[in-house]
């Protein structure tokens, strides 16, 4: 078991941003913490993380 | 009615970004909503707690899978609290924690015990993310697990962990957080190894880092004091989860569930969080509250409709109104005539 810091950006998607986040990160692993930390209009989310690999 | 309160951890909140400083905002919003779950980061204060029946005390990770109905919560009497110790932490630094656990259990009467030492010293490291977000890691995550584990069979029903952090008593960083204007370093690697545990163990778990004391500093913020009081940070953690809900895979009728919960409050410019998130989706009211920090993530930004508040006294305004069935736009002026929509 290995925590992975991780640095995404995301293009927003319509509709709810909770499984659009969460299905990036589970590319990666299982999401340990996590939380957008910047929006670049018009829709690019930055997030942060950390997943279990 | 059920309230969710978050003020996110290592993301320099004005209100909340230092030792439990957002205390009082939670008492207030308890007595405004009748029942307030929030996180150890609202409700530390080192040295310093406060114990109220209307607030529950309830894990980073746990809330967010309470505010995704994944779980529920249970109020308890009464926790039994596992110790959970670093190999990492020198043997007179150990004693002061076990000295305030026995404390705890001969002040307080909390019942605190077994403890266990991990078999390795997990080696937390303390990081930023691009941000500026205090974030952190753990370089053995599973010494952590066995550990938890092993006070878990031995009847423990919530965790404290106490681990060795890196000492930095020269730094900038803690020079400024220690003088009311920078972030929590620690936070985010707390956060981290509280959440591993009770996600895995599925136990209230909450931490608290050890370090060893620091010289005195006459410009101390009155916000980061409670820290600076004793020798460790413990005291606030044994309290908080000496009461702290079950967590519940399959809740019943008389769980607390998200879908009596009423409404979030959470920082205006820290809305993309997954307790949040989660709510906005489910229709919940979110409060936004103007409470600076690192952040922009705004309502705007994320294109979610909120309530503001421009503080927390008015939030616990904006939540008395809910809960008494008034709606929070007919306190206001001007207030819209109705029309009749066109057909």
């Amino acid at each position: 078991m290995r925590l992975v810091p991780l640095l995404l950006q995301l293009e927003r998607q319509a509709g709810p941003l909770r499984p659009q986040v969460l299905a990036a990160l589970a590319a990666h692993g299982r999401p340990l913490r996590w939380a957008i930390t910047a929006v670049q209009p018009p829709g690019r989310l930055q997030i942060e993380a950390v997943v279990l690999a | 009615m059920p309230t969710l309160l978050v003020v996110p951890t290592g993301i320099g909140c004005t209100i909340g970004g230092y030792a439990g400083d957002a205390l009082p905002a939670a008492r207030l919003l308890a007595a405004a909503s009748g029942c307030l779950i929030t996180h150890p980061n609202v409700m530390n204060g080192a040295a310093l707690y406060w114990s109220d029946p209307r607030i529950h005390y309830v894990e980073g990770s746990s809330l967010d899978r309470f505010a995704a109905a994944e779980i529920g919560l249970r109020p308890v009497r009464r926790q039994r609290i596992g110790l959970l110790l670093d190999a990492g932490i020198e043997a007179e630094l150990r004693a002061r924690h076990l000295q305030v656990a026995d404390g705890c259990r001969a002040t307080l009467g909390l019942d605190i015990g077994p403890v266990e030492v991990t078999d390795a010293p997990l080696d937390v490291r303390l990081s930023l993310g691009a941000s500026g977000v205090s974030w952190g890691e753990l370089g053995r995550p599973e010494a952590l697990l066995r550990a938890g584990r092993r006070l878990q069979a031995a009847g423990a029903t919530a965790i404290a962990v106490v681990a060795r952090f890196p000492d930095d008593p020269d730094s900038e960083a803690l020079a400024a957080y220690r003088q009311g204007s920078g972030v929590d370093a620690l936070a985010g690697a707390e956060a981290v190894i509280s959440h591993l545990l009770s996600l895995e163990l599925g136990l209230p778990c909450a931490h608290a880092p050890a370090l060893s004391p620091l010289p005195l500093d006459p410009r101390l913020d009155p916000r980061a004091a409670g820290e600076e009081l004793g020798y460790t940070f413990l005291a606030c953690v044994l309290v908080g989860l000496s009461r702290a809900p079950d967590l519940i895979a399959g809740p019943s009728a008389a769980d607390l569930s998200v879908g009596s919960v009423g409404a979030i409050v959470a920082p205006a410019a820290a809305l993309g969080g997954a307790a949040v998130l989660a709510c906005a989706e489910r229709g919940i009211p979110v409060i936004a509250v103007d409470n600076p920090c690192l952040l922009a993530v705004s309502a705007a930004a994320l294109e979610l409709e909120v309530m503001p508040a421009s503080s927390y006294s008015e939030a616990a305004g904006l939540l008395l109104a809910l809960r008494e069935g008034i709606n929070p736009a007919a306190l206001r002026r001007p207030l819209a005539a109705l029309q009749v929509q066109a057909p």
